[in-house]
């Protein structure tokens, strides 16, 4: 290799093979253009005020609540593929794990950042640890997902460790084995804190008592929502992973894992996304019937304005739930390739079709009687911190995916 | 001993364990919170003594009491005086924020000539020459004070011509004139004693008269009554915020108010409702009912409803002959519940709109609205405390702005009792600053100050031994011994209030119907308030309420 | 004695003059910002314009004051704020926002169905020197952290000092009266313990005019209205009623 062109291979693990520097800096350069928007755009958050944003008081929560809320949801893959190869022993699913895990410290990753735009006063970021409030189901959101993000951070660092110059330091190799062993105990706490925190997010919106699109009576203290998210996240993120992974074997255009990790997500994706479907189907029909009506809102009066319809009902639970969870499970298009993708795309659609309902709809929809219905649309700096968020998870698993075993086959090969 | 890289990371590490332990991360987490409490450049309020004294609002002719909230000397809050009887501790919406246009940008803060900086002494100078080579004509937007009295008399003495402002309160008394030879500002309306009340489109419940005294007996006597003691019947062609909380609103075609009273009044006569040797129109019920938009039988009706409960009284929003005209067939003029004369005042006066052949200058004073212009080509200068825009005159010169001069308040328009009061002063002004009066003070020495006529208004007072004192006590005039403690009194933002009027005491004639053609000019509801300017917070309440829709009034 | 202070207000009284509104901004150091508007401004009392959504002679038209509700039960503000700041006052039933803790999440503002809590979306500016007329009682607030109507818990402080310096254990009611209270016209809007049966709102807020609005959220506000007129009571809750209206905000 000539001395004149520049090259990172040291760093790629032996035996890989990557594409040439400058062809990788050529696929990350615009994302690095959308990352330096999107910081920019936040920078003006930061600087001017909420004000850079079209939220208002009547629509306090906006894109990036909704983009939080969807990420998070996406990201369980990370947590739930920890807990099925770890505590559950399900060892066929060990080539996705690392994915899982860099997937899901993007997402978590990517959501506190945003969240640090979204309040007014991120310096006071901390008076919820200082001051917590137990009733409150954003308290408990926000210590696990820190609590989580740790999680992530410990379980990312052996990957990141096992880089081919990082591993030549002996002490690095140590920690990593350390932290290996630890792992599955990780693995644990981490399936607890996501169990709470993502039942938690849908209980932000569950335990809303002056919101009847939103409130839910449940179990004890938690809304049923709180279990629906947690449903709804554990059936997606095993899709999400997958259509992740598919990307990354057609852009790079290797077989990355086994062809039975497809199915198998798939299948555990759409059993956990059969039973969410019918858990969610009874709640609405409770909510209709009962809970809505009991605080004097006739439920027909949620959708009569356009629209958001009922189709958009419909939609979210039968066209991005039912159906994408009977062709997950249908033996025919269960083994076919694009069928499965297909329906896992329908899957994470309609998980972030339930998150938008909740955030946006829910603010839309007048309570007083002499409310109006109300639209939103964010403003370029909102949807350039969105692009960012996106952009710096590209670009971090493309440096992962780079540089680190992430498919890496006990072994050695890729 | 070698220090190793392990050592390096023991070291921290135990440095990093230990911190915990120590005040310092857990001081600096606390300062960080009293660092974000507030930042340094959020403004703050001023820091002094809390004080709060009483004075009178001069922003429009009504004169409201006002309790100001004061602190380190700057006013700071202000709300009404709940033992002023005549206002009744009720205040206008612009009153609450009135505190903040002295500070409002587009405050007047020098002398301007023709747009450019100048002084003090250059005005004076060019107004003494004006004087000297031609009349000069004075202009009032709030006769009745002392600044009043010596705007009248510099006008007098150097051959001038005094003219004066009339509000739309005082313009709807002009008809009576000339029927009882009592000038309009001698007139109010007896509230009181009425019993139902038609009102044509005046915003009797906002932003007509004085702010306190129709809304508190409407509240008392009619809110949320479905026979109420009080019938508040408003004639209008939209449902304006009276016409809403009215016992009965009609709804008419717009401009077509006159020739209703026209027709009630024809009704009231044919329906043998009153006496029938009042004026008679010539227009028929059925024509009336036509162009006002509603039926014959309708008016019939409603003629009986008015007269059901007398004594009746109509009120108009602005002049309108037609109007006062169906007071004389109702028996209003010069009855209990009806138009009454509170005052001996006599006197003609000149309208402000007047025109001025040959004058040499024009003086406006700061009471003044801004938009009047006069028809002149004289050298205009106009008192103002705040720039409305569009400048007309060739001097602009700062006069004190809310609360930063001693004045008195004459009695308000509509008010069926004569009043007066003194208000203080309680903030001080930030430039050099003069009112019409003290500069013609300047120009002729020989004037009287405003001081002088207060005292001497105070000793007339004492001397007609009437009415009664009403402050943290109530005392007769009587009982005062000297006009000093009277003044003194008076001067602690108490009020004087007269005698109830005697309504004999009024004798009107119209023979024939009046045929006058009147244009309604539209009004709202801060049509009088005479700065031309609001204040920041009722720009506020436009734009961040659908409550109200802004009038045509310079912004902050 | 702990006590429940309330309000009854009277809408056939309120004749939507604003006079409360402004009270309300000029007590609180609320700024008058060009570049806000009716969804992003700060107006802890806004009187909202309803109708009977007739048009022509049959139309009515009535104004309703609104302001936080400061619920009793299950306060939705209270129970969400991740960092306790707002809280009920035992001692005054007072539901208390203390913007010097708030981090401007806004998840109490989603919480709140009344939508009577305000975010500041800019830092509160004034012409220069017009600092000068700021109530020295309230702290004005940066950008980025929410408030909303604490019933001028500054006035209360000011009665409770006054009678400490008296010697006396509990406050004169006269003086402690809230800027809206003080300000309305027609006095519509009552204010006073609701848990002093001797108190006339208290009295009021029992009778048959008397409504509270989305009461079946189970809430308990403590700002009651009332009215005679039926189509004004059925706004009490959403449905329930003539096809009112929207006004938007």
């Amino acid at each position: 290799m000539s001395s004149a062109v520049l090259t990172d291979s040291r760093w790629i693990a032996r035996g890989t093979d990557r594409t040439s520097f400058s062809r990788f800096l050529g696929w990350l350069a615009p994302w690095f253009a959308v990352l330096a928007l999107g910081v920019y755009a936040a920078f003006l958050c930061l600087y001017h005020g909420l004000n850079q944003t079209n939220m208002d008081n009547r629509f306090a929560f906006g894109l990036w609540i909704f983009l939080d809320l969807g990420i998070i949801a996406l990201g369980a893959g990370a947590f739930f593929t920890g807990f099925l190869v770890y505590i559950l022993k399900r060892a066929e699913l060990r080539p996705i794990l690392n994915t899982a895990v860099v997937v899901g410290f993007i997402c978590y990753s990517g959501a506190v950042a945003i969240l640090m735009i979204d309040v007014g006063q991120p310096l006071r970021a901390w008076f919820t640890f200082w001051h917590p409030n137990t009733h409150s189901m954003l308290t408990e959101v926000t210590f696990c997902i820190s609590c989580y993000l740790l999680v992530l951070c410990l379980e990312y660092i052996p990957i990141l460790l096992r880089n081919r110059q990082l591993r030549k330091l002996p002490s690095f190799l140590v920690f990593e084995h350390q932290l290996h062993n630890l792992v599955p105990v990780l693995a644990g706490i981490g399936t607890f804190l996501s169990f709470f925190h993502q039942g938690s997010l849908g209980g932000l919106y569950g335990v809303l008592r002056g919101r009847p699109f939103a409130f839910r009576h449940g179990f004890f203290i938690w809304p049923s929502t709180f279990f629906l998210f947690i449903l709804s996240a554990i059936a997606t993120g095993p899709s999400f992973l997958m259509l992740v992974t598919a990307t990354v074997e057609k852009v790079t255009g290797k077989q990355l894992v086994p062809q039975d990790v497809f199915r198998r997500l798939g299948f555990i994706s759409g059993i956990l996304l059969g039973i969410y479907v019918a858990a969610k189907s009874i709640d609405t029909l409770i909510w209709l019937n009962f809970t809505s009506p009991a605080e004097g809102f006739a439920p027909w009066t949620y959708y009569i304005h356009k629209p958001f319809g009922t189709p958009v009902l419909f939609a979210e639970i039968v066209l991005f739930g039912l159906l994408p969870a009977f062709l997950l499970l249908y033996r025919k298009t269960a083994a076919r390739r694009g069928w499965l993708l297909s329906a896992a795309a329908l899957a994470c659609i309609g998980v972030l079709m339930n998150r938008f309902v909740l955030t946006v709809q829910t603010l839309a929809l007048p309570t007083l009687p002499f409310d109006d219905f109300l639209t939103y649309t964010p403003s370029w700096q909102e949807v350039a911190s969105f692009g960012g968020v996106i952009a710096y998870g590209v670009i971090v698993y493309s440096l992962s995916y780079r540089y680190l075993p992430l498919f890496a086959q006990p072994n050695g090969e890729q | 001993m070698k220090v190793t890289r392990r050592d390096l990371f023991v070291w921290g590490a135990g440095a990093a364990a230990g911190l915990v332990f120590t005040p310092v991360p857990w001081k600096l987490l606390d300062d960080v919170s009293i660092w974000s409490q507030n930042w340094p450049w959020i403004p703050q309020p001023p820091r002094g003594p809390i004080d709060f004294k009483q004075s009178f609002c001069a922003l429009c002719p009504q004169g409201c009491g006002l309790k100001v909230k004061i602190a380190a000397g700057w006013p700071v809050g202000i709300a009404g005086v709940s033992t002023n009887p005549i206002t009744r501790g009720v205040l206008c919406p612009l009153a609450f924020g009135a505190h903040q246009l002295n500070w409002h940008p587009r405050r007047v803060r020098g002398v301007q000539h023709k747009g450019v900086p100048s002084s003090w002494q250059d005005a004076g100078a060019a107004f003494a020459k004006a004087c000297s080579e031609g009349p000069v004509v004075v202009i009032d937007g709030q006769p009745g004070r002392s600044a009043s009295t010596i705007l009248a008399s510099f006008a007098e003495k150097h051959d001038g011509s005094y003219h004066v402002e009339m509000n739309s309160e005082t313009r709807a008394l002009v008809p009576y004139e000339s029927w009882t030879g009592v000038s309009a500002f001698a007139l109010g309306y007896d509230l009181e004693n009425a019993r139902t009340i038609v009102s044509f489109g005046a915003p009797l419940l906002d932003g007509w008269g004085i702010p306190g005294r129709f809304t508190r007996l409407w509240a008392e006597r009619a809110a949320g009554m479905s026979d109420p003691q009080l019938r508040l019947i408003q004639i209008e062609d939209s449902l304006s915020r009276t016409a809403s909380r009215a016992w009965k609103w009609i709804n008419i075609r717009p401009g077509s108010e006159s020739v209703l009273a026209a027709g009630l009044a024809r009704a009231l006569i044919e329906e043998k409702l009153v006496p029938a040797h009042g004026p008679m129109p010539d227009i028929t019920v059925s024509d009336a009912a036509a162009q006002a938009g509603t039926t014959e039988a309708a008016i019939r009706d409603l003629v009986h409803t008015i007269a059901e409960r007398p004594p009746v009284l109509a009120i108009a929003n602005n002049h309108n002959p037609e109007i006062a005209a169906l007071n004389v067939v109702l028996g209003a003029v010069g009855a209990h519940g009806g138009v009454v004369r509170r005052s001996k005042r006599t006197g003609k006066y000149i309208p402000a709109e007047a025109q001025i052949p040959n004058a040499r200058a024009v003086l406006i004073d700061s009471s003044v609205l801004w938009d009047f212009a006069p028809e002149s080509d004289a050298e205009i200068f106009r008192f103002a405390a705040w720039d409305g825009g569009s400048q007309k005159s060739d001097w602009l010169l700062p006069a004190p702005g809310f609360l930063e001069e001693v004045t008195d308040v004459p009695t308000a328009p509509t008010s069926a009792v004569e009043t007066y009061a003194i208000a203080p002063q309680l903030s001080k002004p930030q430039f050099e600053v003069q009112s019409a009066a003290q500069f013609l003070v300047t120009i002729d020495p020989t004037l009287p100050t405003i001081e002088n006529v207060i005292h001497s208004r105070c000793g007339y007072l004492l001397h007609q031994r009437r009415g009664t004192v009403y402050g943290p006590e109530v005392t007769a005039v009587a009982k005062f011994d000297s006009a000093q403690k009277l003044e003194a009194e008076l001067s602690k933002a108490s009020i004087w209030i007269g005698d109830p009027p005697s309504p004999g005491g009024l004798r009107c004639e119209l023979k024939q119907w009046p045929t006058e053609i009147v244009s309604e000019s539209p009004q709202n509801w801060a049509s009088i308030w005479n700065a031309p300017v609001l204040p920041p917070l009722v720009t506020k309440l436009y734009r961040e309420s659908t409550l109200r829709e802004a009038p045509d009034r310079r912004t902050a | 004695m702990s006590a429940r202070y309330g309000m009854v207000i009277d809408l056939d009284r309120c004749t939507g003059c604003g006079a409360c509104m402004m009270a309300c901004a000029s007590e609180n150091n609320v700024p008058s910002l060009p570049q806000a508007s009716a969804c992003t401004g700060l107006t802890p009392m806004l009187v909202r314009k309803v109708s009977n959504g007739l048009q022509g002679s049959e139309r009515h038209e009535a104004f309703i004051p609104i302001l936080c509700m400061h619920c009793e039960q299950d306060t939705p503000c209270v129970h969400v704020c991740p960092q306790q700041a707002v809280e009920v006052d035992k001692a005054t039933g007072i539901v208390m926002q203390m913007p010097q803790r708030c981090l401007g999440c806004r998840y109490c503002m989603t919480a709140c169905p009344y939508h009577a809590r305000y975010f500041n979306w800019w830092d509160p500016a004034w012409p220069k020197g017009m600092e000068k007329s700021l109530n020295p009682g309230v702290a004005p607030r940066m950008r980025g952290v929410v408030e909303k109507c604490n019933l001028c818990h500054a006035r209360l402080h000011a009665a409770k000092e006054k009678a400490a310096a008296a010697g006396k254990r509990e406050i004169d009611p006269a003086d402690y009266i809230p800027a809206c209270v003080e300000a309305c016209a027609t006095g519509a809007i009552q204010f006073g313990n609701l848990a002093d049966p001797k108190d006339p709102i208290a009295q009021e807020s029992q009778s048959p005019d008397a409504f509270r609005l989305l009461a079946k959220l189970g809430t308990q506000p403590k700002i009651y209205y009332k009215s005679k007129e039926a189509w004004v009571r059925a706004l009490a809750e959403p449905n329930s009623g003539p096809n009112v209206e929207a006004k938007h905000v």
